[in-house]
Protein backbone atom coordinates (compact mmCIF):
# COMPACT_ATOMS: atom_id res chain seq x y z
CA UNK A 1 0.00 0.00 0.00
CA UNK A 2 1.09 3.37 -0.52
CA UNK A 3 0.73 4.62 2.62
CA UNK A 4 3.62 1.93 4.12
CA UNK A 5 5.59 3.15 1.30
CA UNK A 6 5.21 6.68 2.21
CA UNK A 7 6.11 5.53 5.86
CA UNK A 8 9.39 4.62 5.07
CA UNK A 9 9.98 7.44 2.78
CA UNK A 10 8.50 9.86 5.93
CA UNK A 11 10.95 7.75 8.36
CA UNK A 12 14.02 8.07 5.82
CA UNK A 13 13.18 11.97 5.64
CA UNK A 14 13.22 12.41 9.13
CA UNK A 15 16.55 11.27 9.24
CA UNK A 16 18.14 13.20 6.89
CA UNK A 17 16.61 16.14 8.43
CA UNK A 18 18.68 15.26 11.29
CA UNK A 19 21.91 15.02 9.68
CA UNK A 20 20.83 18.61 8.21
CA UNK A 21 20.57 19.82 11.84
CA UNK A 22 23.27 18.14 13.08
CA UNK A 23 26.68 19.50 13.14
CA UNK A 24 27.47 17.07 10.28
CA UNK A 25 25.55 18.18 7.73
CA UNK A 26 25.70 16.15 4.59
CA UNK A 27 27.09 18.42 2.22
CA UNK A 28 25.16 17.11 -1.12
CA UNK A 29 21.83 18.70 1.10
CA UNK A 30 23.91 21.71 2.31
CA UNK A 31 24.57 22.74 -1.09
CA UNK A 32 20.93 23.05 -1.88
CA UNK A 33 19.02 26.15 -1.38
CA UNK A 34 18.42 27.49 2.02
CA UNK A 35 14.66 26.74 1.52
CA UNK A 36 14.70 23.59 -0.42
CA UNK A 37 16.42 22.15 2.66
CA UNK A 38 13.12 23.41 5.09
CA UNK A 39 10.48 20.96 4.73
CA UNK A 40 7.16 21.64 4.00
CA UNK A 41 4.70 18.75 5.19
CA UNK A 42 1.26 18.79 3.58
CA UNK A 43 -1.54 16.46 3.51
CA UNK A 44 -3.50 15.85 0.62
CA UNK A 45 -7.00 14.37 1.11
CA UNK A 46 -8.21 12.49 -1.61
CA UNK A 47 -12.39 12.87 -1.50
CA UNK A 48 -12.54 10.05 -4.28
CA UNK A 49 -10.96 7.63 -1.59
CA UNK A 50 -12.71 8.96 1.32
CA UNK A 51 -15.97 6.81 2.34
CA UNK A 52 -16.52 8.34 5.53
CA UNK A 53 -15.81 6.17 8.18
CA UNK A 54 -14.54 8.43 10.38
CA UNK A 55 -11.92 6.30 11.59
CA UNK A 56 -9.28 9.44 11.21
CA UNK A 57 -11.14 11.03 13.39
CA UNK A 58 -11.34 8.40 15.93
CA UNK A 59 -7.38 7.61 16.05
CA UNK A 60 -6.62 11.52 16.10
CA UNK A 61 -8.92 11.63 19.71
CA UNK A 62 -7.10 8.71 21.12
CA UNK A 63 -3.83 9.72 19.59
CA UNK A 64 -3.94 13.76 20.98
CA UNK A 65 -5.92 12.53 24.21
CA UNK A 66 -8.51 14.79 23.55
CA UNK A 67 -11.09 15.41 25.73
CA UNK A 68 -14.80 14.20 25.13
CA UNK A 69 -16.86 15.57 22.63
CA UNK A 70 -14.09 17.35 21.41
CA UNK A 71 -12.26 17.04 17.93
CA UNK A 72 -9.37 18.67 16.40
CA UNK A 73 -10.56 17.01 12.77
CA UNK A 74 -14.10 16.40 11.94
CA UNK A 75 -16.23 14.88 8.31
CA UNK A 76 -18.57 16.82 6.90
CA UNK A 77 -21.20 14.52 4.82
CA UNK A 78 -22.14 16.53 1.85
CA UNK A 79 -25.02 15.12 -0.33
CA UNK A 80 -25.02 16.33 -4.01
CA UNK A 81 -28.68 16.68 -4.30
CA UNK A 82 -30.33 19.91 -3.38
CA UNK A 83 -33.50 20.17 -0.92
CA UNK A 84 -36.42 19.41 -2.61
CA UNK A 85 -35.08 18.63 -6.28
CA UNK A 86 -35.09 14.72 -7.53
CA UNK A 87 -31.47 13.15 -7.34
CA UNK A 88 -29.68 13.67 -10.64
CA UNK A 89 -28.39 10.02 -10.11
CA UNK A 90 -30.98 8.32 -8.76
CA UNK A 91 -34.16 10.14 -9.78
CA UNK A 92 -35.27 10.10 -6.09
CA UNK A 93 -35.82 12.69 -3.84
CA UNK A 94 -34.88 11.49 -1.07
CA UNK A 95 -31.39 9.55 -1.27
CA UNK A 96 -28.34 8.98 -0.04
CA UNK A 97 -26.97 7.61 -3.24
CA UNK A 98 -24.20 10.76 -3.73
CA UNK A 99 -22.37 10.86 -0.67
CA UNK A 100 -19.39 13.42 -0.51
CA UNK A 101 -17.11 13.30 2.06
CA UNK A 102 -14.52 16.64 3.45
CA UNK A 103 -12.28 16.80 6.26
CA UNK A 104 -12.60 20.13 8.38
CA UNK A 105 -9.47 20.26 10.14
CA UNK A 106 -6.69 23.20 10.50
CA UNK A 107 -5.68 23.75 7.04
CA UNK A 108 -1.88 24.43 8.54
CA UNK A 109 -1.57 27.94 6.60
CA UNK A 110 1.97 28.79 5.47
CA UNK A 111 0.92 32.54 6.22
CA UNK A 112 -1.51 31.65 9.00
CA UNK A 113 -3.68 34.48 10.14
CA UNK A 114 -3.75 32.44 14.25
CA UNK A 115 0.01 32.67 14.78
CA UNK A 116 0.36 36.40 13.62
CA UNK A 117 -1.89 37.66 15.79
CA UNK A 118 -1.60 35.60 19.17
CA UNK A 119 -0.43 38.09 21.65
CA UNK A 120 1.92 35.43 23.12
CA UNK A 121 3.56 33.54 20.30
CA UNK A 122 1.73 30.70 21.43
CA UNK A 123 0.41 29.69 18.27
CA UNK A 124 2.94 29.48 16.30
CA UNK A 125 5.27 27.22 14.03
CA UNK A 126 7.67 24.57 14.57
CA UNK A 127 10.97 26.26 13.64
CA UNK A 128 12.35 22.65 12.74
CA UNK A 129 9.06 21.45 10.47
CA UNK A 130 7.24 24.75 10.07
CA UNK A 131 3.97 23.05 11.28
CA UNK A 132 1.48 25.45 13.33
CA UNK A 133 1.04 24.24 16.58
CA UNK A 134 0.72 25.07 20.11
CA UNK A 135 2.54 26.24 23.37
CA UNK A 136 0.27 25.79 25.71
CA UNK A 137 1.87 27.10 28.41
CA UNK A 138 2.03 30.75 26.84
CA UNK A 139 -1.70 31.07 25.87
CA UNK A 140 -3.92 32.99 27.47
CA UNK A 141 -6.82 31.57 25.98
CA UNK A 142 -7.41 35.12 24.57
CA UNK A 143 -9.45 33.28 21.60
CA UNK A 144 -8.28 35.77 19.49
CA UNK A 145 -6.86 32.96 16.90
CA UNK A 146 -10.19 31.57 16.93
CA UNK A 147 -11.58 34.51 15.74
CA UNK A 148 -8.80 35.15 13.04
CA UNK A 149 -8.55 31.68 11.45
CA UNK A 150 -10.14 31.93 8.51
CA UNK A 151 -11.20 28.21 8.82
CA UNK A 152 -12.90 28.25 12.16
CA UNK A 153 -10.67 25.32 12.25
CA UNK A 154 -9.35 26.13 16.06
CA UNK A 155 -11.03 25.33 19.30
CA UNK A 156 -10.39 25.70 23.28
CA UNK A 157 -9.63 22.39 24.46
CA UNK A 158 -11.67 22.08 27.97
CA UNK A 159 -9.21 20.34 29.68
CA UNK A 160 -6.27 22.80 29.59
CA UNK A 161 -8.16 25.89 28.93
CA UNK A 162 -5.76 26.44 26.04
CA UNK A 163 -6.75 26.89 22.42
CA UNK A 164 -6.01 24.04 20.13
CA UNK A 165 -5.47 23.05 16.49
CA UNK A 166 -4.80 20.22 14.36
CA UNK A 167 -0.88 20.39 13.99
CA UNK A 168 -0.32 16.82 11.96
CA UNK A 169 0.11 15.16 15.60
CA UNK A 170 3.21 17.03 15.73
CA UNK A 171 4.15 16.56 19.34
CA UNK A 172 2.92 12.75 19.66
CA UNK A 173 3.08 10.48 16.19
CA UNK A 174 5.93 12.71 14.41
CA UNK A 175 7.74 12.94 17.68
CA UNK A 176 8.57 9.30 17.47
CA UNK A 177 9.32 9.50 13.32
CA UNK A 178 5.41 8.01 12.99
CA UNK A 179 2.91 9.21 10.21
CA UNK A 180 0.32 11.31 11.90
CA UNK A 181 -2.41 8.67 13.47
CA UNK A 182 -5.28 10.02 10.86
CA UNK A 183 -3.23 9.10 8.34
CA UNK A 184 -1.93 5.64 9.53
CA UNK A 185 -5.60 4.86 10.30
CA UNK A 186 -6.90 5.47 6.85
CA UNK A 187 -7.83 1.95 5.62
CA UNK A 188 -8.54 3.42 2.25
CA UNK A 189 -5.79 5.70 1.30
CA UNK A 190 -7.69 8.75 0.90
CA UNK A 191 -4.92 10.63 3.24
CA UNK A 192 -1.59 11.27 2.10
CA UNK A 193 1.46 12.99 4.38
CA UNK A 194 4.85 13.86 3.43
CA UNK A 195 7.37 16.75 2.69
CA UNK A 196 6.74 18.45 -0.58
CA UNK A 197 9.88 19.91 -0.59
CA UNK A 198 11.51 16.43 -1.24
CA UNK A 199 11.40 15.86 -5.03
CA UNK A 200 11.46 11.95 -4.20
CA UNK A 201 8.41 12.32 -1.60
CA UNK A 202 5.17 10.39 -2.72
CA UNK A 203 2.99 13.71 -1.88
CA UNK A 204 5.50 15.39 -4.18
CA UNK A 205 4.89 13.00 -7.23
CA UNK A 206 0.97 13.30 -6.29
CA UNK A 207 0.56 16.39 -6.27
CA UNK A 208 2.89 16.57 -10.02
CA UNK A 209 0.09 13.88 -11.30
CA UNK A 210 -3.23 14.96 -9.47
CA UNK A 211 -5.08 17.88 -9.67
CA UNK A 212 -6.22 19.30 -5.85
CA UNK A 213 -7.52 22.22 -4.14
CA UNK A 214 -6.42 24.35 -1.51
CA UNK A 215 -9.52 25.47 0.73
CA UNK A 216 -10.63 29.37 0.36
CA UNK A 217 -7.78 30.80 -1.29
CA UNK A 218 -9.06 34.07 -1.29
CA UNK A 219 -7.56 34.42 1.97
CA UNK A 220 -4.12 34.08 0.87
CA UNK A 221 -3.10 31.82 3.53
CA UNK A 222 -1.77 29.25 1.64
CA UNK A 223 -2.97 26.15 3.16
CA UNK A 224 -0.94 22.44 3.33
CA UNK A 225 -3.87 20.51 3.30
CA UNK A 226 -4.95 19.74 -0.04
CA UNK A 227 -7.88 18.15 -1.39
CA UNK A 228 -8.12 15.92 -4.02
CA UNK A 229 -11.98 17.11 -5.12
CA UNK A 230 -14.58 14.61 -6.86
CA UNK A 231 -14.96 15.55 -10.46
CA UNK A 232 -18.26 14.82 -11.58
CA UNK A 233 -19.03 15.54 -15.27
CA UNK A 234 -21.93 15.96 -17.37
CA UNK A 235 -24.27 16.92 -14.39
CA UNK B 1 -9.72 24.52 -10.15
CA UNK B 2 -8.94 26.01 -6.47
CA UNK B 3 -12.34 26.79 -4.88
CA UNK B 4 -14.30 23.72 -6.54
CA UNK B 5 -14.64 22.52 -2.89
CA UNK B 6 -15.86 24.05 0.50
CA UNK B 7 -16.71 22.48 3.92
CA UNK B 8 -18.79 24.93 5.99
CA UNK B 9 -18.54 23.30 9.32
CA UNK B 10 -15.82 24.38 12.30
CA UNK B 11 -14.32 23.34 15.30
CA UNK B 12 -15.64 26.01 17.30
CA UNK B 13 -19.24 26.86 17.62
CA UNK B 14 -20.85 30.44 18.15
CA UNK B 15 -18.88 33.54 18.19
CA UNK B 16 -15.70 33.58 19.40
CA UNK B 17 -15.62 37.22 21.08
CA UNK B 18 -19.07 37.61 23.48
CA UNK B 19 -20.53 40.49 24.42
CA UNK B 20 -17.53 41.18 27.23
CA UNK B 21 -15.34 41.97 24.38
CA UNK B 22 -18.13 44.21 22.97
CA UNK B 23 -18.13 45.89 26.49
CA UNK B 24 -14.70 46.39 26.71
CA UNK B 25 -14.63 47.62 23.69
CA UNK B 26 -16.99 50.00 24.47
CA UNK B 27 -15.31 51.28 27.62
CA UNK B 28 -12.13 51.88 25.96
CA UNK B 29 -13.45 53.51 23.50
CA UNK B 30 -15.44 56.09 25.98
CA UNK B 31 -11.81 55.99 28.21
CA UNK B 32 -9.77 57.43 25.44
CA UNK B 33 -12.52 59.27 23.98
CA UNK B 34 -13.30 61.25 27.17
CA UNK B 35 -9.25 62.03 27.43
CA UNK B 36 -9.32 63.06 24.34
CA UNK B 37 -11.78 66.02 24.53
CA UNK B 38 -10.21 66.97 27.72
CA UNK B 39 -7.23 67.46 26.83
CA UNK B 40 -7.40 68.47 23.43
CA UNK B 41 -9.46 71.08 25.43
CA UNK B 42 -6.96 72.03 27.65
CA UNK B 43 -3.85 72.78 25.37
CA UNK B 44 -6.21 74.25 22.61
CA UNK B 45 -7.36 76.71 25.53
CA UNK B 46 -3.81 76.74 27.06
CA UNK B 47 -5.35 75.84 31.15
CA UNK B 48 -3.42 75.26 33.67
CA UNK B 49 -6.16 74.81 36.52
CA UNK B 50 -8.44 71.72 37.07
CA UNK B 51 -11.40 72.34 35.24
CA UNK B 52 -14.61 70.51 36.13
CA UNK B 53 -14.54 68.92 32.50
CA UNK B 54 -10.62 67.60 33.32
CA UNK B 55 -11.43 66.45 36.26
CA UNK B 56 -14.44 64.33 34.93
CA UNK B 57 -12.25 63.39 31.94
CA UNK B 58 -9.88 61.60 33.97
CA UNK B 59 -11.87 60.41 36.86
CA UNK B 60 -14.02 58.30 33.62
CA UNK B 61 -11.32 57.15 31.66
CA UNK B 62 -9.23 56.09 34.89
CA UNK B 63 -12.41 53.75 35.88
CA UNK B 64 -13.59 52.78 32.49
CA UNK B 65 -10.56 51.54 31.17
CA UNK B 66 -10.13 49.42 34.94
CA UNK B 67 -13.68 48.06 34.20
CA UNK B 68 -12.89 47.36 30.90
CA UNK B 69 -9.63 45.49 31.92
CA UNK B 70 -11.53 43.39 33.93
CA UNK B 71 -14.24 42.49 30.96
CA UNK B 72 -11.24 41.50 29.03
CA UNK B 73 -9.69 39.27 31.82
CA UNK B 74 -13.38 37.77 32.68
CA UNK B 75 -13.52 37.17 28.69
CA UNK B 76 -10.31 34.80 29.00
CA UNK B 77 -10.70 30.86 29.10
CA UNK B 78 -9.23 31.28 32.43
CA UNK B 79 -8.93 34.29 34.13
CA UNK B 80 -5.63 33.07 36.16
CA UNK B 81 -3.90 33.12 33.16
CA UNK B 82 -3.77 36.57 31.92
CA UNK B 83 -0.30 37.35 33.37
CA UNK B 84 0.45 35.54 30.11
CA UNK B 85 -0.50 38.10 28.00
CA UNK B 86 1.93 40.52 29.95
CA UNK B 87 4.89 38.67 29.92
CA UNK B 88 4.48 36.95 26.37
CA UNK B 89 4.76 39.38 23.12
CA UNK B 90 4.26 39.04 19.89
CA UNK B 91 5.14 42.11 17.88
CA UNK B 92 2.67 41.00 14.45
CA UNK B 93 -0.36 40.59 17.42
CA UNK B 94 -2.41 44.33 17.33
CA UNK B 95 -3.25 42.77 20.83
CA UNK B 96 0.15 42.51 22.17
CA UNK B 97 0.82 45.62 21.11
CA UNK B 98 -2.53 46.95 22.27
CA UNK B 99 -1.14 45.26 25.75
CA UNK B 100 1.82 47.29 25.92
CA UNK B 101 -0.17 50.89 24.64
CA UNK B 102 -2.79 50.32 27.51
CA UNK B 103 0.21 49.14 30.37
CA UNK B 104 1.53 53.19 30.01
CA UNK B 105 -1.92 54.25 29.24
CA UNK B 106 -3.48 52.38 32.70
CA UNK B 107 -1.22 53.98 35.25
CA UNK B 108 -0.90 57.36 33.08
CA UNK B 109 -4.74 58.01 33.64
CA UNK B 110 -4.31 57.39 37.30
CA UNK B 111 -1.77 60.06 36.81
CA UNK B 112 -3.71 62.56 36.00
CA UNK B 113 -6.55 61.85 38.25
CA UNK B 114 -3.89 62.65 41.08
CA UNK B 115 -3.22 65.72 38.79
CA UNK B 116 -6.88 66.40 39.05
CA UNK B 117 -7.79 65.95 42.22
CA UNK B 118 -5.11 67.37 44.21
CA UNK B 119 -6.96 70.09 46.31
CA UNK B 120 -9.58 67.12 46.89
CA UNK B 121 -7.13 64.55 48.35
CA UNK B 122 -5.06 67.80 50.14
CA UNK B 123 -8.75 67.85 52.54
CA UNK B 124 -9.04 64.38 52.94
CA UNK B 125 -6.22 63.27 55.73
CA UNK B 126 -6.68 59.71 55.46
CA UNK B 127 -4.98 60.41 51.55
CA UNK B 128 -2.58 62.14 52.64
CA UNK B 129 -0.36 59.59 51.50
CA UNK B 130 -0.43 60.34 47.98
CA UNK B 131 0.33 63.89 48.46
CA UNK B 132 4.37 63.16 48.14
CA UNK B 133 3.53 61.34 45.27
CA UNK B 134 1.95 64.09 43.47
CA UNK B 135 4.31 66.46 44.15
CA UNK B 136 7.00 64.15 42.51
CA UNK B 137 4.84 64.05 39.64
CA UNK B 138 4.26 67.87 39.08
CA UNK B 139 7.45 68.99 37.21
CA UNK B 140 6.36 66.33 34.58
CA UNK B 141 2.92 67.34 34.00
CA UNK B 142 2.77 68.37 30.92
CA UNK B 143 4.96 65.58 29.05
CA UNK B 144 2.43 63.21 31.32
CA UNK B 145 -0.59 65.22 29.29
CA UNK B 146 0.84 65.20 26.19
CA UNK B 147 1.69 60.98 26.15
CA UNK B 148 -1.75 60.46 27.62
CA UNK B 149 -3.51 62.29 24.60
CA UNK B 150 -1.54 60.37 22.33
CA UNK B 151 -2.50 56.94 23.68
CA UNK B 152 -5.97 57.76 24.64
CA UNK B 153 -6.11 58.62 20.57
CA UNK B 154 -3.86 55.09 20.21
CA UNK B 155 -6.61 53.05 22.70
CA UNK B 156 -9.02 54.29 20.76
CA UNK B 157 -8.24 53.38 17.31
CA UNK B 158 -6.59 50.48 18.64
CA UNK B 159 -9.98 48.70 19.80
CA UNK B 160 -10.96 49.20 16.48
CA UNK B 161 -7.68 47.81 14.54
CA UNK B 162 -8.22 44.33 16.79
CA UNK B 163 -10.75 43.60 16.02
CA UNK B 164 -10.54 44.56 12.13
CA UNK B 165 -7.52 41.91 12.05
CA UNK B 166 -10.23 39.26 11.91
CA UNK B 167 -10.34 38.35 8.23
CA UNK B 168 -13.00 35.97 7.98
CA UNK B 169 -15.43 38.63 8.82
CA UNK B 170 -16.55 40.42 5.90
CA UNK B 171 -18.22 43.50 7.92
CA UNK B 172 -15.39 43.60 10.67
CA UNK B 173 -12.26 43.33 8.72
CA UNK B 174 -12.72 47.15 7.00
CA UNK B 175 -10.05 49.61 7.23
CA UNK B 176 -12.64 51.84 8.06
CA UNK B 177 -13.28 50.33 11.52
CA UNK B 178 -10.18 52.13 13.72
CA UNK B 179 -12.01 55.49 12.64
CA UNK B 180 -14.91 54.64 12.67
CA UNK B 181 -14.16 53.72 16.72
CA UNK B 182 -12.43 57.05 17.06
CA UNK B 183 -15.35 59.06 16.09
CA UNK B 184 -17.61 56.57 17.82
CA UNK B 185 -15.26 56.37 21.08
CA UNK B 186 -14.58 60.60 21.14
CA UNK B 187 -18.15 61.56 20.31
CA UNK B 188 -19.34 59.30 23.80
CA UNK B 189 -16.83 59.96 25.57
CA UNK B 190 -17.13 63.75 25.46
CA UNK B 191 -21.07 62.70 25.97
CA UNK B 192 -20.20 61.39 29.54
CA UNK B 193 -17.33 63.85 30.25
CA UNK B 194 -19.82 66.48 29.93
CA UNK B 195 -22.63 64.78 31.75
CA UNK B 196 -20.05 64.14 34.23
CA UNK B 197 -18.64 67.37 34.83
CA UNK B 198 -21.95 69.33 35.15
CA UNK B 199 -23.59 66.47 37.32
CA UNK B 200 -20.69 66.47 40.13
CA UNK B 201 -18.30 68.96 39.27
CA UNK B 202 -20.92 71.42 38.88
CA UNK B 203 -20.01 73.26 35.55
CA UNK B 204 -22.53 75.76 33.96
CA UNK B 205 -24.22 73.74 31.23
CA UNK B 206 -23.43 76.63 28.75
CA UNK B 207 -19.60 77.34 30.17
CA UNK B 208 -17.52 78.06 26.87
CA UNK B 209 -15.62 74.60 26.88
CA UNK B 210 -19.23 72.76 26.65
CA UNK B 211 -20.07 75.14 23.89
CA UNK B 212 -17.30 73.87 22.21
CA UNK B 213 -18.10 70.46 22.73
CA UNK B 214 -21.46 70.90 21.87
CA UNK B 215 -19.89 72.70 18.10
CA UNK B 216 -17.75 69.73 18.10
CA UNK B 217 -20.38 67.10 18.46
CA UNK B 218 -21.93 67.91 15.07
CA UNK B 219 -19.32 67.13 13.24
CA UNK B 220 -18.17 63.91 14.89
CA UNK B 221 -21.07 62.17 14.37
CA UNK B 222 -21.31 63.09 10.62
CA UNK B 223 -18.14 61.41 10.35
CA UNK B 224 -19.34 58.58 12.24
CA UNK B 225 -22.16 58.18 9.38
CA UNK B 226 -19.99 59.24 6.77
CA UNK B 227 -17.30 55.77 8.36
CA UNK B 228 -20.85 53.92 8.65
CA UNK B 229 -22.07 54.27 5.16
CA UNK B 230 -18.81 53.36 3.61
CA UNK B 231 -18.76 50.09 5.49
CA UNK B 232 -22.13 49.93 4.09
CA UNK B 233 -21.28 50.93 0.45
CA UNK B 234 -17.91 48.66 -0.12
CA UNK B 235 -20.26 45.64 1.50
CA UNK B 236 -23.13 46.23 -0.46
CA UNK B 237 -21.26 46.77 -3.81
CA UNK B 238 -18.22 44.19 -3.04
CA UNK B 239 -17.52 40.69 -3.65
CA UNK B 240 -20.42 37.82 -2.65
CA UNK B 241 -19.39 37.39 0.73
CA UNK B 242 -19.54 41.22 1.59
CA UNK B 243 -22.85 41.16 -0.70
CA UNK B 244 -24.16 38.60 2.31
CA UNK B 245 -22.50 40.07 5.29
CA UNK B 246 -24.62 43.57 4.16
CA UNK B 247 -27.60 41.71 5.33
CA UNK B 248 -26.53 42.63 8.54
CA UNK B 249 -28.05 45.78 7.76
CA UNK B 250 -31.26 44.67 6.52
CA UNK B 251 -32.35 41.48 8.18
CA UNK B 252 -31.91 39.75 11.65
CA UNK B 253 -32.34 40.92 15.22
CA UNK B 254 -28.63 42.63 14.57
CA UNK B 255 -30.30 44.73 11.79
CA UNK B 256 -32.39 45.94 14.44
CA UNK B 257 -30.06 46.48 16.86
CA UNK B 258 -28.51 48.47 14.16
CA UNK B 259 -31.07 50.85 12.72
CA UNK B 260 -33.17 51.31 16.86
CA UNK B 261 -30.15 51.63 18.95
CA UNK B 262 -27.05 52.91 16.80
CA UNK B 263 -29.27 55.19 14.49
CA UNK B 264 -32.53 56.16 16.08
CA UNK B 265 -30.79 55.86 19.39
CA UNK B 266 -27.66 57.16 18.79
CA UNK B 267 -27.74 59.37 15.72
CA UNK B 268 -31.72 60.48 15.93
CA UNK B 269 -32.02 61.10 19.55
CA UNK B 270 -29.82 63.83 19.83
CA UNK B 271 -30.45 65.14 16.95
CA UNK B 272 -33.90 65.38 17.40
CA UNK B 273 -33.44 66.57 21.10
CA UNK B 274 -31.33 69.25 20.16
CA UNK B 275 -33.11 70.31 17.00
CA UNK B 276 -36.99 69.25 17.30
CA UNK B 277 -38.33 70.69 20.20
CA UNK B 278 -39.04 73.88 21.72
CA UNK B 279 -35.61 75.94 22.71
CA UNK B 280 -36.81 76.05 26.04
CA UNK B 281 -36.64 72.35 26.34
CA UNK B 282 -33.56 72.21 24.36
CA UNK B 283 -31.39 73.94 26.46
CA UNK B 284 -32.89 72.60 29.55
CA UNK B 285 -30.93 69.95 31.69
CA UNK B 286 -33.59 67.01 30.61
CA UNK B 287 -32.33 67.01 26.92
CA UNK B 288 -28.56 68.10 28.16
CA UNK B 289 -28.58 64.66 29.61
CA UNK B 290 -30.91 62.77 27.32
CA UNK B 291 -28.93 62.90 24.04
CA UNK B 292 -25.61 62.49 26.29
CA UNK B 293 -27.13 59.14 27.73
CA UNK B 294 -28.13 58.75 23.72
CA UNK B 295 -24.92 59.12 22.66
CA UNK B 296 -23.43 56.62 24.64
CA UNK B 297 -26.15 53.80 24.52
CA UNK B 298 -25.90 54.71 20.49
CA UNK B 299 -22.03 54.05 20.58
CA UNK B 300 -22.46 50.41 23.02
CA UNK B 301 -25.31 49.28 20.52
CA UNK B 302 -22.41 50.24 17.25
CA UNK B 303 -19.96 48.05 19.13
CA UNK B 304 -22.81 45.02 20.23
CA UNK B 305 -23.71 45.41 16.33
CA UNK B 306 -20.75 45.32 14.64
CA UNK B 307 -19.24 42.74 17.11
CA UNK B 308 -22.09 40.48 16.75
CA UNK B 309 -23.35 40.74 13.39
CA UNK B 310 -19.80 40.51 12.58
CA UNK B 311 -19.22 37.64 13.85
CA UNK B 312 -22.57 36.12 12.47
CA UNK B 313 -21.74 37.00 9.10
CA UNK B 314 -18.67 34.93 7.97
CA UNK B 315 -17.56 34.29 4.72
S1 LIG C 1 -6.20 26.88 9.38
FE1 LIG C 1 -6.53 28.31 11.02
S2 LIG C 1 -5.55 27.34 12.76
FE2 LIG C 1 -4.74 26.33 10.98
S3 LIG C 1 -2.87 27.47 10.46
FE3 LIG C 1 -4.54 28.36 9.26
S4 LIG C 1 -5.23 30.07 10.51
FE4 LIG C 1 -4.06 28.73 11.85
S1 LIG D 1 -6.22 31.91 22.62
FE1 LIG D 1 -4.08 31.38 23.10
S2 LIG D 1 -3.22 30.70 21.15
FE2 LIG D 1 -5.10 31.79 20.69
S3 LIG D 1 -4.46 33.89 20.28
FE3 LIG D 1 -5.03 33.80 22.44
S4 LIG D 1 -3.11 33.36 23.49
FE4 LIG D 1 -2.76 32.87 21.35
Amino acid sequence: MSENIERRRFLKGMGAASLILGPMGCTSVEDDSKNANKPHYVMVFDQNKCVGCGECKEACNVANNLPDGKSKLLMEHQSGGVEGLACPHCGKEKCNCERKFVRVSCQQCKNAPCVSVCPTGAAHKDPETGIVTMDASKCAGCKYCIGACPYNARFINEETDVADNCDFCLNTKLAKGELPACVQQCKYDALIFGDANDPTSYVNKLLAVKDSVRMKPQFGTEPSLRYIPVVKLGV
Amino acid sequence: MDGSMEFTMGLSEGVAWPWPIAVYLFLAGISGGSLVVALAIRFFKGQTANTPLYKAASLISFVTIALGMLCLVLDLTNPLFFWRILVFYNFTSVMSVGVIALCVYIPLTAVLCLYAFEDEIKSIPALSILLPIINMLKPVRKPCEVTALILAAAVCAYTGFLISALIRFPLINTAVLPALFIASGVSAGAAASKMLSVFLFKEDMHSSELKILHGAEWPIMIAEILFICMIAMSLATGNAGAQSAFEAFTSGVWANLFWIGVVGVGFLGPILLNFATGKTFSHSAKAFYLSGVCAISGMMCLRLFILYAGQTYAI
